[in-house]
């Protein structure tokens, strides 16, 4: 039973969300429209679920003194302390002067930032490193991203000669040989979801049940 | 002469770091402007709305985060300039929960400019959980996913809102996305279903992912990263920013010269080291 109902409530909604796109009776979408809703309850849960989580893995290690434990009790502090934030500034958090609204703007954003900001370096780096044309391929991609980089700035149309024809090539580029390619790539990753989404609904994929 | 060349390959990163921060800072400190052409994807979005008649209301979905708020604010910022000088309503709402502090204030401050009035001309739905959960919801029935605004009226009293139930009701919806979820998943889940008018501004890094659907005739209009977003201020600003306005994309656009040129360098320079080095080892 604690395997099989699982797997009949998935059966039953899974076939049922599925029928949405076969008939459009209105009354048939009433239905899916309540299923998604619960869907909805079901994700904003999760948050309840990932906080509780947080707790669970991090607090024993803060009380046990274990290896970085001062960053996990950081982490515990700073989530607890924002999350109090948000209760009392409530319905205005996002648009009045609080301590919400101070966390995100002078804690969140510049870290945030920082992080995606040190991709720059990291790319020079790793793009100094490791583009090397090697055989004809790493040439053609070496040749095709050097094209593009240079097209996609002004500094690319301000060239003399071969500016104005710059921007053509890299549209060139990205219309033909990247469409072939993500579409064949995007056919393939649709062909397989629909592949384990009928697993999931068949019950012949499990994995999702746990292991008892 | 080899062992040059191969100290050149094995130098230290940290100088590759010194010379990326010094290509990002020169054209801050001393900045150079060129001129750039208007991408035909670019000007397609920027048509969609010029097509939108006077009183007709979008829907925005806002999905991005301070990570890529250099390459979508200034997207933002010009596309709502655009809809408001055009007097078109907003209702606005995002899947992304690190979004509502940075995209509500701005959204009150360029309504403001243009004397709009919250709930008669724009409205912030807030944030839905869900990804593309809430994506079909949006879909299917928008008060009943968002039961009320981020203010917590009701959305079914709310004046800019009568009339639009679903995605569908509108002639336009601008999806601005760094990420998941965002552009793909409002295109593989509600826009064939639908048959939705949908545009898209993302990262630069999203927009080889999304052409595909803009060729395809899924997306009436795509914008990406900060050439993009520079490109729209320029369709949205043709005779320049006016007083208290910055184009923030524009500025920027002149910075990403030098640090571009600098990895084209460096890839250049680094295959030059690698090819003489080989040859000189085969000849030896």
């Amino acid at each position: 039973m604690k395997r099989s109902l699982p797997l009949i409530i998935t059966f039953l909604i899974g076939m049922f969300m599925i029928g949405e796109f076969f008939i459009p009776h209105y009354r048939y979408r009433v239905w899916t429209a309540e299923f998604l809703e619960w869907g909805l309850i079901l994700a904003a849960a999760a948050f309840v679920l990932g906080f509780v989580n947080l707790i669970q893995v991090n607090a024993p290690k803060v009380a046990r003194r274990d290896a970085d434990w001062g960053y996990k009790l950081i982490m515990l502090v700073v989530m607890i302390v924002t999350m109090v934030a948000g209760f009392i500034a409530g319905e205005e958090r996002s648009r009045v002067d609080n301590l919400y609204k101070w966390v995100y703007d002078f804690v969140f954003v510049p870290l945030n930032a920082t992080m995606f900001a040190l991709l720059a370096f990291y790319i020079s780096s790793a793009a100094f490193r490791a583009f090397r044309a090697r055989n004809l391929e790493a040439a053609l991609l070496l040749g095709a991203a050097i094209l593009v980089m240079i097209a996609r700035v002004p500094a690319g149309e301000s060239l003399p000669v071969v500016g104005e024809y710059l921007p053509k090539v890299m549209n060139w580029i990205m219309d033909v040989p990247n469409i072939a390619a993500r579409r064949a790539i995007f056919i393939g990753a649709a062909l397989g979801a629909v592949a384990t989404g009928l697993r999931v609904i068949l019950g012949l994929e499990r994995s999702h049940l746990g292991a008892d | 002469m080899l062992a040059l060349l191969r100290r050149f390959q094995e130098m230290d990163r940290r100088w590759v770091f010194l010379g990326m921060g010094l290509a990002i800072l020169i054209p801050l400190l001393f900045p150079i402007t060129l001129d750039f052409e208007v991408d035909e994807r670019v000007r397609s979005l920027y048509d969609a709305v010029e097509e939108l008649p006077a009183g007709s209301t979008v829907l925005i979905s806002a999905d991005f985060d301070p990570a890529s708020r250099p390459e979508l604010e200034p997207f933002y910022r010009a596309h709502l300039e655009h809809l408001f000088r055009k007097d078109v309503k907003v209702v606005m709402l995002s899947l992304w929960d690190y979004a509502p502090p940075l995209v509500v204030p701005i959204l009150d401050e360029v309504a403001a400019r243009h004397g709009k009035v919250y709930g008669t001309d724009y409205v912030f739905l807030g944030f839905k959980p869900g990804k593309e959960l809430a994506i079909k919801a949006i879909g299917e029935n928008i008060p009943k996913t968002f039961p009320t605004d981020s203010k917590g009226t009701p959305t079914d009293q709310i004046p800019v809102m009568v009339g639009y139930r679903q995605a569908k009701d509108f002639p336009l919806l601008i999806s601005i996305s760094a990420g998941f979820p965002g552009t793909r998943e409002y295109v593989l889940q509600i826009q064939g279903q639908y048959d939705l008018k949908i545009a898209s501004a993302c990262t630069a890094v999203s927009a080889p992912d999304y052409i595909p659907f803009y060729k395809a005739g899924q997306l009436v209009g795509l914008s990406g990263g900060m050439p993009g977003s520079a490109q729209y201020e320029k369709l949205v600003y043709p005779q320049g920013p006016p007083e208290g306005v910055r184009l923030l994309a524009t500025q920027a656009i002149n910075v990403l010269n030098l640090g571009h040129l600098y990895i084209i360098g460096l890839i250049v320079l680094g295959n030059i080291a690698f090819f003489l080095t080989r040859r000189a080892e085969a000849t030896a």
